[in-house]
């Protein structure tokens, strides 16, 4: 699995994957709807998978003494890896904004604030992305396109979701860029890092068992 | 002890069925797979390779393909045809993410292949030729010290001389131990190296045996009549200039076959069993 890892960064990669982290520093655009940036990580997993495919990737690692299962597998790991580190820098940036920032620059008004709920959605984003994009990719990693396209119409649901039910007057304090409700932000972030984790590992369950079958 | 036992391979396309294939490949053996164009080679060799999901059972050394899929592929060097691979790395990084995958990679013997292939590390993959990318995967699988070697037409995109070399090459191994499974269209490269033949025909087995008992089984017989011929009991009878001409089996008559024409011939009495059993 190490040296999986290690060729996914080597010869895998696509540079847009480095370039996209920096998106974290979107947080600091007054009044954007800063769920986009998780968009942006779903985006650099659809180039890494083209990129992929026009490289022959797949044919090349399972002809190395890998089991086939464990191909998606270390795929789903260097993307988790990234999304982590989203994450941290999307944290950062948001610890940064709130610290120096006045009141009134740190408030959205065109969708949530950045705050610790922020992120909880975030993860559920990513979660979301992962369990659609790649159990539908590794069925068929000929076609990138279609499940890049499902899975980033999920996410624009939820981002959806997610601007709207700011705007509803019970939901203000939590969307606020203060420290009200603190509790029950920490549990929106709490319980949208476990949907990610169970997402996640739901995603890379089934993408090994449907590329087991797959023909390359 | 048998390098490659393959049982009852089956792999079912819905315009193609390849199988149940069953041969072996004793240790240090080279074997050539041949076939015509679409006769299920490649199919044959993903399969073990487990690149494609098939039915059946593939054994190398004794150790169940599917239950020690790691181990198994670390003793095999697979070389799908020419290097297709990331066009836009170079062969320095490409071999060095390769070696990781590996505990017996030498580089040393990866520099000798190198400097015999005339292969350029710092060359980016996309700047080979046909010749030069399937020179580099056997520099690659020779380089980890791969006990079976499964070659997919290895000498197609070959020069006179590098195939050849590559035949040299095979030869040599097969003193160190290797044994070699190898597809091809070049009869006269299954003819300078190989010891046995497995024959596949629209995805059925019809041969699996020694090269010499399979050109000595057969010989070249031309008759004047297809009844002449008939009566001969010859094998894929087809209509020549100077009149019929077919394989026949296990006699002294007639010139000796090349494998080209068995080839031939067998393909040719297969149409025809088709032809009437379709009919």
């Amino acid at each position: 699995m190490k040296s999986l890892i290690s060729k996914e960064f080597s010869l895998c990669l696509h540079p847009m994957s480095v370039v996209f982290l920096s998106f974290a520093a979107l947080v600091f655009v007054p009044n954007y709807p800063y769920e986009v940036i998780f968009f942006f990580s779903g985006l650099s997993v659809f180039f890494t998978a083209m990129a992929a495919r026009e490289n022959g990737d797949l044919a090349f690692t399972c002809a190395l003494p890998v089991k086939k299962g464990e191909v998606p597998l270390a795929r789903i790991f260097v993307t988790v890896l990234f999304q982590c580190v989203l994450l941290l820098l999307v944290a950062g940036c948001i610890a940064v904004k709130q610290t120096t920032f006045p009141v009134e620059m740190r408030v959205n008004l065109a969708a949530n604030s950045a705050n610790l709920a922020f992120c909880g959605f975030g993860a559920l984003l990513l979660g979301a992305f992962n369990l659609t994009f790649f159990p539908l990719y590794y069925r068929d990693p000929n076609r990138v396109g279609v499940p890049f396209l499902i899975a980033s119409a999920v996410q624009f649901v939820l981002i959806g979701v997610m601007v709207a039910i700011r705007h509803f007057p019970f939901y203000e304090p939590i969307a606020s860029a203060d420290f009200a409700c603190y509790s029950a932000k920490l549990a929106i972030l709490l319980g949208g890092l476990a949907l990610y984790l169970v997402m996640t590992a739901l995603a890379a369950r089934l993408s090994m068992m449907r590329f087991e079958t797959v023909d390359l | 002890m048998y390098a490659l036992e393959v049982r009852n391979l089956k792999k079912t396309y819905q315009n193609f069925t390849l199988g149940e294939l069953s041969f072996s490949v004793e240790t240090g053996q080279i074997a050539g797979l041949i076939g015509r164009n679409g006769a299920g080679k490649s199919t044959t060799l993903k399969s073990i390779m487990r690149l494609i999901s098939s039915e059946g059972m593939v054994q190398v050394f004794g150790k169940d393909f599917a239950r020690e899929e790691n181990t198994v592929k670390g003793l095999i060097g697979y070389v799908g045809g020419g290097f297709r691979f990331y066009p836009n790395k170079s062969l320095a990084a490409v071999a060095r993410t390769f070696s990781r995958f590996y505990p017996h990679w030498d580089g040393e013997v990866f520099r000798r292949c190198c400097d015999a292939y005339a292969l350029l590390p710092t060359k980016r993959i996309r700047e080979l030729s046909e010749g030069m990318r399937i020179k580099f995967s056997l520099a690659l699988a020779l380089s980890h010290g791969a006990k079976l070697l499964l070659l997919d037409e290895p000498t197609s995109g070959l020069d006179p001389l590098s195939r050849e070399e590559f035949c040299d090459t095979i030869l040599s191994l097969r003193e160190q131990g290797v044994t070699v499974l190898f597809s091809t269209h070049i009869t006269s490269d299954l003819l300078r190296v190989a010891d046995k033949i497995v024959y596949l025909s629209e995805g059925t087995l019809l041969a699996d045996e020694p090269l010499d008992a399979l050109l000595k089984r057969y010989r070249l017989g031309l008759f004047p009549s297809m009844r002449e011929a008939e009566a001969a009991r010859a094998i894929g009878v087809k209509a020549v200039k100077e009149g019929f001409e077919g394989l026949i089996e296990n006699s002294l008559e007639g010139r000796e076959a090349t494998l080209d024409e068995i080839m031939i011939h067998l393909e040719w009495e297969r149409r025809k069993v088709y032809e009437i059993a379709y009919k």
